[in-house]
């Protein structure tokens, strides 16, 4: 390991940091905020919007992300007829591809707070706002933010991906610095730790609120048992 | 906005045409599958799992280590890292195949020790007491009580792992293994339609994906079946 060599190239490296940390940004923007309409319409009443969400979350789920990654960078901007940069397509998909996952966590949450709750809100004549916002959601809170937290350790991962598509993050700059020196396995070695000390706080901390909120007080209601609702995609157990 | 005169002019017949090629290429990704998860995931994962469990700190804290290491960087990184490290230490040149193999084996190893671990921790200890307790040796504490018990709570998980294992297989093709992403890339260039042919590649690989997770629910019902009814 030849420590100079890197921090002579610290710069490089911390540009593709930055690069990393923005790709994660935008990608967790889109993710939250698409992830939330999701889950909307996959508990709505409407059975057609209900069969979309489903559909959005079982092709996004079970597909490979590099190979959308590849088609979202090759062939929308000829569908579109528009310039598209790899950074923007990539975190696109990254971000659409983490709501079918989030989508499901936020629903797990969801359905983990009791019926009464819900009932007892209906009763008390709340309207459909505050019934939401001040009864359900704050107790799904409890229950989403570990699966949340975690999956946001998988997505740091996935951001390298976009490395395949030739954006400047931290793993193509090392690469492309050990073929300048021909010291690839100190770059990548350094990279490794770089990724690790970013990922691993996230894993930790997730684990902490696991152990914290999760089984405590979990009561967990048995989810309708339809074929797309037990469609388990894995989730490694912690 | 959307350009219709470019949609009408896709012609996927040339997909059809490379419909073999590009099965070729799913045909790697679902053997590193299989290599992934039966080597790395069932074997290097049990010894992984059982080093965890190890009473001997000089045992578990590098097993731990290693764990974490693994579930805690990308793939990407570590089967670019595998492909320079292992001829620098070791001398002996891989293929690039060979290395896709090593990262997605380790990498498979670490995510499933956790699951092999949870299943053998989900045992409980009064089991190992009671065996104990009857007099029962080492060897047959494992075979006739813990094991079986363990695989019923591991196995369902495991199974779940597979569809990942997949999608992670697609990753390797960084390495420039002709898996079905590599074949794509590689088609797009040369008939200049990328178009059809990611969409045909994308399109191939939900469904692998689909018949994975398809058959791993019903797989896995079946196992919790399994489970409930017990010995």
């Amino acid at each position: 390991m030849d420590i100079e060599l890197v921090l002579r190239n610290s710069g490089s490296l911390l540009d593709g940091a930055k690069v990393t940390l923005a790709i994660a940004l935008v990608g967790a923007t889109i993710a939250l905020t698409f992830g939330s309409a999701i889950c909307a319409l996959r508990i709505s009443r409407s059975a057609v919007f209900r069969a979309f969400a489903r559909a959005y979350i079982l092709f996004f789920r079970i597909t490979p992300e590099v190979i959308m990654i590849f088609w979202a960078y090759y062939c929308i901007p000829l569908i579109f007829d528009a310039n598209v940069s790899g950074f923007w397509a990539g975190s696109v998909v990254l971000g659409l591809i983490g709501a079918a996952f989030l989508a499901e966590i936020f629903r797990a949450g969801i359905e983990a707070v009791p019926r009464g709750q819900k009932e007892a809100a209906e009763s008390l004549g709340l309207k459909a706002f505050p019934k939401w916002a001040v009864v359900i959601l704050p107790q799904a809170f409890r229950f989403v933010i570990a699966p949340l937290v975690n999956y946001f350790s998988e997505f740091l991962k996935n951001t390298t991906l976009l490395s395949a598509i030739g954006v400047m993050d931290l793993s193509l700059q090392a690469y492309l610095l050990g073929g300048r020196t021909y010291q690839y396995i100190t770059f990548l070695s350094v990279i490794a730790i770089i990724y690790f000390a970013m990922i691993f706080p996230v894993t930790l901390y997730a684990r902490q609120l696991e152990r914290r909120l999760g089984s405590q007080g979990a009561r967990s209601r048995p989810a309708r048992a339809s074929f797309f609702s037990l469609l388990k995609v894995p989730r490694e157990a912690t | 906005m959307i350009d219709y005169n470019f949609l009408r002019s896709l012609d996927f017949s040339v997909s059809w045409t490379y419909l073999p090629v590009l099965f070729g290429g799913l045909l790697t990704n679902i053997l590193l599958t299989v290599i992934g998860f039966l080597c790395g995931g069932v074997t290097v994962g049990t010894v992984l799992a059982l080093a965890n469990l190890s009473p001997r700190r000089l045992v578990r804290w590098p097993a731990l280590a290693f764990v974490e290491f693994w579930r805690s960087t990308p793939l990407l990184v570590q089967a670019i890292w595998i492909h320079f490290a292992v001829p620098g230490l070791t001398g002996v040149a891989t293929t690039p195949f060979q290395s896709a193999s090593i990262a997605l084996i380790f990498n498979v190893a670490a995510y499933c020790s956790e699951i092999i671990r949870g299943g053998i921790q989900g045992v409980g200890k009064g089991q190992f007491e009671a065996a104990h307790a009857l007099g029962m040796r080492a060897y047959a504490t494992w075979r006739k009580v813990i094991l079986p018990q363990a695989v019923r709570l591991m196995l369902p998980p495991l199974v779940g792992t597979i569809i990942s294992i997949f999608k992670a297989t697609a990753i390797l093709s960084i390495l420039a293994i002709d898996d079905l992403l590599k074949t794509a890339s590689r088609l797009s260039t040369f008939t200049f339609q990328p178009v059809e042919i990611y969409t045909t590649a994308a399109l191939l690989a939900f469904a692998v994906g689909a018949v994975i997770s398809v058959s791993g629910y019903y797989a896995e019902r079946a196992l919790k079946r399994g489970a409930s009814h017990g010995y």
